[in-house]
């Protein structure tokens, strides 16, 4: 894991530079002797010593072995899920939360490659309905509705 | 300990059916969370929250309670049934359950799990019951430097066990630290790191954190990796071990119950824990140690009361302390800030209201995980089949569901995705999270503490040595901090040796 570890640390150094000089502009706004720069602060400079240590174990040889691999497919599976999600989540205004949902569900199942047309037509009416109704009827908390509920 | 609260709290959860009904939705639902692999019950824990706030905050809280319980022993039926725990509580019981199922004796497995679960759950039940509010008479006394050494306590724990590298678990703690940082700081007034982003002003949402954590994260995996588990075809007979069984086993199951009990009320450690250290000590002391692991009862009860008991040992510091003994109880922390409760010895002086229903719903929870473990061990050991192509999406519909009902707000379930993206990741390269988990939840308290102390103490930094509980908090923190990293290291040049040699 050399190459995730150093790089992961750089990013942490760089992130908590930047982290250390921004929580400058709280100084001025201290009532007390210690004002809410100093926390940041010490995180922050805990955050680089960190990243060092971590960049320097990784690059002595002594990174831990990777468990498990990202799947690749998997992965661009990932991807489009969230995609997914995001144009769920833009449908749910224009649609309404039932309509979509139940899209969410159909599209996702798919994704999945799950068998069965039917099996999942009705999966996805049946959970959709069942989420809807209780946050409708029983929790009553209002969910976006669109041109269809 | 006041009886007559306590006895008309049960009373109340008892006697009133709606409240009887929602444990035992809570429970049910628990032990399918917790016989799902994939499901943790943290996650289902974390899902069910934005499901009680239409709820009386009583209703709400027991079932989460019930849920808990549930989970902790759902963990168990995939554990013996196909080998592969449902939660990370239920991994030891996989040990010998696992074997007794493939000697053909699931049903007993099973059985002896329920009662064990039912048993080590009752006593931490009852050591929450009544040594909560001595607890909270003490921590009464506490002051800012004595929570900021209990919250450093937590963390430096937490850190040191999770994950195979410290030094990944400490820079998760770090960051998690980090996060609460935006939003206003409550003791200036300024806000943080909000970049001018109204949205940004109330901070990082602990609600959807979690699901982002501990949701999303578990979705992105199962959509990456679609696991196909081996279906269960296993009949269940004769649940119920002989009474001559149960009878050898009952010094086991006293023992791990205690050891649970006190694992799962240091912040921190939780039921995972518990059970594997009350699995070794009962292997250790048995006459045969050399049959664990063969397929005995001891090897499932001494795991299975643990982890129940843990359970309830976890709430303790929760409750009395506002520090979670483990990720469940950070959950359920939320659960209780949400609803406008606080954790901690305030709690009991100014809601007695809220504290004895729950007592009384985590032991009356124990009773009704019993009968529904028992009655309906057969319909979960089939639910395990569910395709997880239906089940992934449902799970991924109920994320995003949950993180926008806290503030109706599409930009915490864009917080929450990106979380659950970033902790899908970290799963990978090595970074624990439950460091992170805690110290969301103890960053405010830390930091707070931290700069009430040095105000107090006109910055001289050894008021925390000063003051005996605070020094004596750090002190037992370093120690089990600085051992826990040596018995590590240990263990990984043993397994490096074992490697190579």
């Amino acid at each position: 894991m050399k190459r995730a570890d150093v790089g992961v640390g750089g990013v942490l150094v760089v992130l908590s530079v930047l982290l250390f000089w921004y929580s400058g502009r709280y100084q001025d706004v201290a009532v007390h002797l210690y004002g809410p720069d100093l926390f940041p602060r010490v995180l922050a400079a805990f955050m680089i010593v960190l990243a060092v240590l971590l960049i320097v174990n990784a690059l002595r040889g002594r990174s831990l072995k990777k468990e498990d691999r990202i799947d690749p497919r998997g992965f661009i599976r990932v991807l489009v899920a969230i995609g997914i999600c995001i144009g769920y989540l833009v449908l749910t205004n224009i649609l309404g939360f039932a309509t979509a949902s139940f899209l969410f569900l159909f599209v996702l199942m798919a994704l999945l490659r799950q068998k069965g047309i039917l099996l999942r037509i009705e999966t996805s009416l049946v959970v959709t309905l069942l989420v809807w109704a209780i946050f409708r009827y029983f929790l009553v908390i209002p969910l976006p509705e669109g041109i269809f509920i | 300990m006041d009886w007559y609260l306590l006895l008309s709290a049960f009373g109340k959860v008892l006697l009133n059916p709606i409240n009887f009904l929602f444990v035992s939705i809570g429970v049910t639902a628990g032990i399918i969370v917790g016989a799902l692999p994939g499901l943790t019950a943290t996650m289902g824990v974390a899902l069910l929250i934005p499901f009680t706030f239409g709820l009386d905050p009583i209703q709400g809280l027991v079932m989460l309670i019930g849920l808990f319980t549930g989970g902790i022993y759902g963990a168990c039926i995939s554990s013996i049934l196909v080998g592969i725990p449902g939660t990370p509580a239920g991994a030891a019981t996989l040990l010998d359950g696992y074997t007794m199922n493939q000697k053909g004796m699931a049903g007993k497995a099973m059985g002896m799990a329920v009662i064990a679960s039912w048993f080590g759950g009752t006593i931490g039940a009852l050591v929450m019951t009544f040594a909560s509010p001595q607890i909270a008479k003490v921590a009464l006394k506490f002051g800012p430097p004595e929570f900021f050494s209990l919250a450093f306590f937590g963390l430096g724990i937490i850190i040191t066990i999770s994950g195979r590298s410290i030094l990944k678990g400490l820079i998760s703690g770090i960051f998690g630290l980090m996060l609460p940082l935006i939003g206003f700081d409550p003791l200036s007034g300024a806000p943080r790191f909000t970049f001018g982003s109204m949205q940004l002003l109330g901070g990082i949402t602990l609600i959807p954190a979690l699901i982002g954590l501990f949701g999303y994260s578990q979705v992105f995996q199962g959509i990456e990796k679609i696991l196909i588990l081996p279906s269960v075809k296993t009949e269940l007979k004769n649940l119920i071990p002989k009474l001559s069984e149960l009878k050898s086993v009952l010094g086991t199951m006293v023992k791990s119950s205690l050891i649970g009990v006190f694992i799962g009320a240091v912040p921190g450690t939780g039921t995972d824990i518990a059970a594997f250290v009350a699995y070794g000590e009962a292997k250790r002391a048995s006459k045969n140690p050399e049959r664990f692991g063969t397929g005995v009862l001891e090897g499932v009860a001494a795991p299975e009361s643990g982890n129940n008991a843990g359970a309830g040992g976890a709430m303790v510091p929760m409750l009395t302390l506002g520090v979670p003994g483990d990720a469940v109880t950070a959950v359920l922390m939320g659960a209780l800030t949400i609803h406008n409760f606080q954790p901690g010895p305030m709690l009991f002086t100014e809601h007695p209201e809220i504290v004895y229903p729950i007592f009384a719903a985590m032991i009356l929870a124990q009773f009704v995980m019993l009968f529904v473990g028992l009655g309906g061990a057969r319909y979960f050991a089939r639910l395990i089949n569910i395709d997880r192509k239906i089940l992934t999406p449902i799970i991924f519909l109920l994320c995003v569901v949950g993180s926008y009902s806290m503030r109706f707000s599409f930009f915490d379930v864009g917080v929450s995705l990106v979380i659950g993206i970033l902790a899908y990741f970290m799963n990978y390269y090595g970074y624990p999270v439950s460091p992170i988990l805690l110290s969301i939840i103890l960053g405010p308290m830390v930091e707070q503490n931290l700069r009430r102390s040095l105000v107090i103490s006109h910055g001289d930094p050894t008021i925390f040595f000063t003051r005996p509980i605070s020094a004596a908090f750090i002190f037992i923190g370093l120690f089990i901090m600085i051992t826990s990293y040596y018995r590590v290291r240990k263990a990984m040049e043993k397994d490096s040796r074992k490697a190579t040699g």
